[in-house]
């Protein structure tokens, strides 16, 4: 199987096809804002030191993750990663508990326990990533190990870098779902760089997407700023596991616009590269399609604009009122007890 | 029954009333498990609950969170207990911390043939326990009596989290017991009196549980009851009753057949200092393998892993002082 | 991060190996007004440079870091008034850190080992040699050789032995060692001390004898050791060896001086025996774990008994009134999250008599009786799984009325059952009240928790047939709720009058709770 290149997305016809129609068109949209402005106003939260130890965006990765989110059934499950924080805005997770989680708050997902986006809120389907990446993968198979096994309809996701992909994980994880033809998408974000490590560093072939063939399935490549070009792949990829397809690598190309956490200006990314990617903003592109192609007024789009700033000032407010977790608290919680067993996820 | 019969029949118990429960690892299915464990499990519960995947343990440990996190109940099994180090990074990076940071339980097993004695060289005797001890939000047992095997997977099945389920490969055909027919449970953090006895208490567990009975029996010839405390889990391990032993005996030691400098003894010594201190009439003493790889050759093996002749003289030193 | 209407700019922390940073630029000055999150100022780390955006809206007032400044990770830079403030005179503040991560050490309860039930504390309190009053112990008698100087002369004394050692006042060195090089083991201090050389000369050697000054009340039951007796407070600190009966004459001063009522010299120990390893077995017989508890058990009852004259008395008390009133307020209690139960009438209502009759409240230390105004009431709780009792205390109880009663009462409880009990919870206690009916016993006679005078006993709660008056005086048969109440009591202090009068007044309160009172 040869590596499929995608087609950017044209009509609004096109995209009813596709099973979107306006008002999921202005949803993604608000999503994308929503995403990008929380991670903005994380940047000032953390360099007025009310975010303890780093912070990492995923800005210019936005269409990716709003993407591919909105292409997953209700019932799907992902474990999405720092550069994915759109998959948890699109699938529901609120952006107080966001706020919350990044200021190590009590209210956050991981109640101060972990930080940045390392979190769970499995009623939505999302759970919590760790820092040596890309171990989400193999877990993410064992997701759709259970759903093969009990014939149930779902797909997992399963998110991993251009940097990540070099681990024995990635290998171990695409080989097994390969060889039980598992109900899963592999999603890579790449956005050419791994900290400071360019993509020609830390692969040899020219898409990671061309390793698929290596297990078995089918690998796409698709421009990661084109949010509908995305949402139709991820589509595909994951209707097509649940009818018994097979797993699918779907490779998002982007560029990292920021550095890889706050403390890093990314003096290594050429200049030119910045520039040009920043033209591919992908709100921006968006933008300007839906203004297009889907009559989008610029009365509209105001009012879009401020729903979401009113949205995330009232959460800001809100996450601020939640207290630092309580150092008695510290020993709980190692270990969980049978009552935990009857959670959401485990159903 | 013999400890091996008792955990494949805890298994097919566990699988025939629950569903949910399955089967996965290197060479499980058709050929019936390494040691033969599964044999005839993929015949009665069909392919897709004994699964034979890729030699990939990372991943195999792996789909067993993930699986656990839709709700299985995965008991992965590791051909022999060293190679679990390949799914160190797994083990103590996602399903032990998983919990404590998000709340959502993963309730796995992964079961380990560890241990030597029979020349299997440095990679296929280990008795990995400690580094895992070590690991906030992993449990640990290791059984020495066909009885607490088949209890204790029991339990770890049962669990809402990650357990590491040691079985003394030596044990496996060499040990026989009266086991009862029906499923039951051993809970995690008991210790068993395998022998009783005042004089010392030999707190031990695994394989090393029948050498230290051996020699405590030897003592007694000498006017000497060693008590043989097995203790069955390591996390949670019986902390109390190792305690109220030291109180009553006043003489203690700590047996173990993984290596010396940083094994699990090592805790249960400092704890007893820390705690017992002032019903002790000797040293804490300890037995454990000395600090080298497992090795080959039976000569060097017999000098590497604590016979009874090691135990009964540390005995007689502890009767003495 | 706010102060007042002042807020506070830190240093931020540009990453997680970051630990300082330096002030390169002011964009705005003491007095500029300033939006929130517009930038403030211009920092550099060794990471990256950046600017600092406000986390306020007002007027800056302060400045405390100059540009070309390094101070480190939040540290405060700045502060931002409300709009309309003065800027302050510029007094650079110390370039203390401010709040950032409450997240201290983590506070780790005092649980661990500080809340032990009683042999924990007896082993942690018990001084080893160090208190040991050698000066009192009478030299060993005959026999023995010299032990330590045996072999290559170690005089090493084990932790155990030591503990042993102290609890009943042995001078090691006095007793023969067949361990290493000599040395005294546990077997050889425990099969000294039984075989009863440890014990003075003058002093009989088992304290078996009935103590001689019982003055031959005799009316209730003599003091049959049967109900389950309350722990005592941690007390073998090492003493003169003779046997207890405080009527001995003073030459082994019972009583230790001043600090806390320090409890009568410790016995001959009667928990030495089956330890030794020295009991023979008759076919079938098997040997139990002989635990520190239980060893700390038989030593205090056997001594209480030997050292008071145990009488009891009971009086039989209608619980109607307390009944009725108790299934009023349980849910207004409830609400506060305060079981309210009968434990909590009948310890307010003893503890309320009392103050009526301090002898049953005092203590004989030696030959003088102290009485107290104070009463620090023993509530005998049963730990789980027949671990043994323990008796903690609610000091000053007299100051507490129903409510702080019931509520004090829980929280013991509860502590002890997770044994976060400090020692001072079961020191220094008056009187105690402990509840053999709760199986289902109507009577009994418990035995006394030294030092102290008295203990009551609470039985089951039974409804009986009982003769009343009705409206015109005349006597008809009522079912009605009955407890009988017991006061064992010392009668060396407390006389049979004494105590019966105690009781009458007890049960007349609760007969009539008076619920405005309480």
């Amino acid at each position: 199987m040869a590596v499929r290149e995608a087609e950017p997305v044209g009509s609004l016809q096109e995209v009813k096809e596709a099973g979107l129609d306006r008002e999921d068109l202005l949803g993604i949209y608000r999503h994308m804002l929503i995403t990008r402005g929380i991670e903005e106003r994380g940047h000032i939260l953390y360099k007025q030191g009310k975010i303890p130890g780093s912070f990492y965006t995923g800005r210019g990765n936005e269409a990716a993750a709003v993407g591919v989110a909105t292409a997953m059934g209700p019932n799907d499950v992902g474990t999405p990663l720092h550069r994915d924080m759109g998959v948890h805005v699109t699938r529901g997770t609120e952006p107080w508990r966001i706020f919350a989680q990044y200021m190590g708050r009590e209210d956050g997902p991981t109640r101060g326990r972990d930080g940045n986006v390392h979190m769970a809120v499995a009623e939505l389907g999302l759970h919590a990533q760790v820092s040596h990446l890309p171990a989400m993968l193999p877990v993410a198979v064992g997701m759709a190990l259970a759903f093969k096994i009990r014939g149930d309809s779902r797909v997992a996701l399963g998110w991993f870098g251009d940097g990540s992909a070099a681990r024995g994980d990635a290998h171990e994880a695409m080989n097994l779902a390969g060889v039980r033809q598992l109900p899963m998408v592999f999603v890579c974000d790449n956005n050419q760089w791994a900290y400071s490590t360019p993509t020609y560093l830390s692969y040899p072939v020219e898409h990671i997407a061309d390793r698929a063939a290596a297990y078995g399935f089918e690998g796409v490549v698709v421009d990661g700023t084109d949010v509908l070009a995305v949402y139709r792949e991820a589509k595909r990829a994951i209707e097509k596991a649940r009818e018994g397809g097979g797993p699918t690598l779907l490779e998002c190309v982007t560029l990292r616009m920021e550095g890889h956490a706050v403390h890093d200006d990314a003096f290594y990314v050429p200049k030119e590269m910045f520039e040009q990617w920043a033209a591919y903003d992908p709100i921006e592109r968006y933008r300007t399609w839906l203004h297009d192609h889907a009559d989008l007024t610029d009365e509209e789009e105001e009012q879009i604009l401020s729903v979401v700033k009113r949205l995330l000032n009232d959460a800001l407010d809100r996450a601020d009122e939640s207290p630092l977790p309580d150092p008695a608290t510290l020993e709980h919680g190692v270990y969980a007890s049978q009552e935990d067993l009857d959670t959401p996820h485990h159903k | 029954m013999t400890y091996i019969q008792a955990i494949s029949d805890a298994l097919r118990l566990e699988m025939r009333r629950d569903q949910r429960v399955f089967v996965l690892g290197e060479d499980v299915g058709v050929y019936g498990g390494a040691f033969k464990v599964s044999l005839g499990f993929q015949e009665e519960f069909g392919p897709w609950r004994v699964i034979d995947t890729p030699l990939a343990e990372t991943a195999i440990v792996g789909a067993a969170t993930g699986a656990a996190l839709m709700g299985m109940r995965p008991v992965a099994e590791m051909q022999f207990a060293d190679f679990i180090s390949c799914a160190w990074d797994h083990l103590v990076t996602v399903a032990a911390k998983q919990y404590f940071r998000v709340r959502t339980p993963i309730p796995i097993v992964v079961r380990l043939p560890s241990g030597g004695g029979f020349s299997g060289g440095p990679f296929h005797s280990q008795n990995p326990e400690s580094s895992f001890a070590h690991i906030p939000g992993l449990k640990i047992a290791c059984p020495a009596t066909p009885h607490d095997a088949k209890g204790l997977l029991a339990s770890a099945i049962e669990d809402p989290n990650p357990v590491l389920f040691f079985e003394h490969k030596h044990l496996y055909r060499r040990i026989k017991g009266e086991v009862p027919e029906d499923r039951y449970t051993v809970p995690f953090g008991y210790a068993n009196v395998h022998r009783p006895g005042d004089d010392a208490t030999i707190v031990t567990w695994g394989a090393m549980v029948h050498t230290a009975t051996e020699a405590a029996d030897e003592l007694a010839k000498e006017g000497f009851e060693a008590e043989v405390l097995d203790l069955r889990t390591l996390m949670p391990w019986d902390k109390e009753r190792v305690l109220e032993g030291v109180q009553r005996c006043s003489k203690v030691l700590v047996l173990h057949e993984d290596t010396r400098t940083g094994g699990f003894g090592a805790e249960i010594a400092a704890t007893i200092a820390e705690e017992a201190f002032e019903h002790l009439d000797g040293p804490v003493m300890r037995l454990a393998a000395p600090d080298t790889p497992v090795p080959f050759s039976p000569t060097l093996e017999k000098a590497f892993i604590p016979q009874v002749a090691d135990v009964v003289t540390a005995l007689r030193e502890l009767a003495a002082y | 991060m706010s102060t007042g209407t002042q807020t506070e700019v830190v240093m931020p922390q540009m990453g997680v190996s970051v630990s300082e940073g330096t002030v390169t630029k002011w964009i705005k000055q003491v007095g500029d007004s300033i939006a929130r999150d517009e930038p403030l100022l211009e920092i550099s780390t060794d990471k990256v440079d950046t600017e600092v955006p406000s986390p306020a809206e007002g007027v800056v007032t302060q400045i405390f870091v100059q540009e070309g400044e390094t101070v480190e990770v939040g540290t405060v830079l700045a502060t931002i008034g409300a709009a309309g403030s003065t800027a302050a005179p510029a007094a650079p503040a110390p370039a203390a850190p401010s709040a950032a991560p409450e997240a201290a050490v983590a506070a780790a309860a005092p649980a661990t080992e500080a809340a032990e039930p009683v042999p924990a504390q007896a082993e942690a309190v018990a001084p080893p040699p160090a208190a040991a009053p050698t000066a009192t112990v009478p030299p060993p008698p005959a026999t023995p050789a010299t032990p330590a100087t045996a072999g290559n002369g170690r005089t090493f004394v084990s932790p155990v032995v030591a503990r042993i050692a102290a609890e009943h006042g042995v001078d090691p060195t006095a007793v023969p060692g067949t361990g290493t090089g000599g040395r005294v083991t546990k077997k050889d201090i425990l099969s000294f001390i039984e075989s009863g050389a440890s014990a003075a000369p003058s002093a009989a050697p088992e304290p078996t004898p009935a103590p001689e000054p019982a003055p031959a009340p005799v009316p209730a039951a003599p003091p049959a050791a049967v109900a389950p007796e309350p722990e005592p407070e941690p007390e073998p600190v090492a003493e003169a060896p003779t046997p207890p009966p405080a009527a001995q004459p003073p030459a082994a001063p019972p009583a230790a001086p001043a600090p806390a009522p320090a409890p009568p010299p410790a016995p001959v120990p009667v928990a030495a025996t089956a330890q030794a390893g020295e009991v023979a077995l008759g076919p079938g017989e098997e040997l139990q774990p002989m635990t520190a508890m239980r060893r700390g058990v038989m030593e205090h009852m056997r001594r209480s008994v030997d050292t008071a004259a145990h009488v009891t008395s009971a009086i039989e008390v209608d619980f109607a009134r307390v009944v009725a009133l108790r299934a009023k307020l349980k849910p207004e209690l409830a609400a506060q999250k305060v079981n309210l139960t009968y434990l909590a009438f009948i310890a307010r209502a003893s503890v309320d008599t009392i103050l009526d009759y301090p002898f049953v409240n005092g203590e004989l230390r030696g030959q003088s009786i102290v009485t107290r105004p104070h009463v620090n009431l023993g509530i005998a709780v049963a730990l789980d799984d027949g671990k043994g009792l323990i008796v903690p205390n609610i000091r000053n109880a007299q100051d507490l009325n129903l409510t702080g009663t019931a509520r004090a009462i829980q929280d013991l409880a509860e502590r002890a059952r997770t044994k976060k009990l400090l020692p001072d919870d079961v020191q220094g206690g008056t009187f105690t009240i402990t509840n053999p009916g709760s199986f289902g016993t109507f009577h009994g006679t418990p035995i006394i928790n030294q030092p102290q005078s008295a203990i009551l006993g609470t039985y089951a709660l039974v409804k009986r047939p009982w003769v009343i008056q009705d409206e015109l005086g005349n006597d008809v048969i009522a079912i009605r709720p009955i407890m009988n109440l017991t006061l064992t009591y010392d009668h060396r202090l407390v006389d049979g009058a004494y105590a019966g009068m105690y009781l009458r007044d007890l049960r007349d309160r609760l007969e009539s709770w008076d619920e405005a009172a309480y």
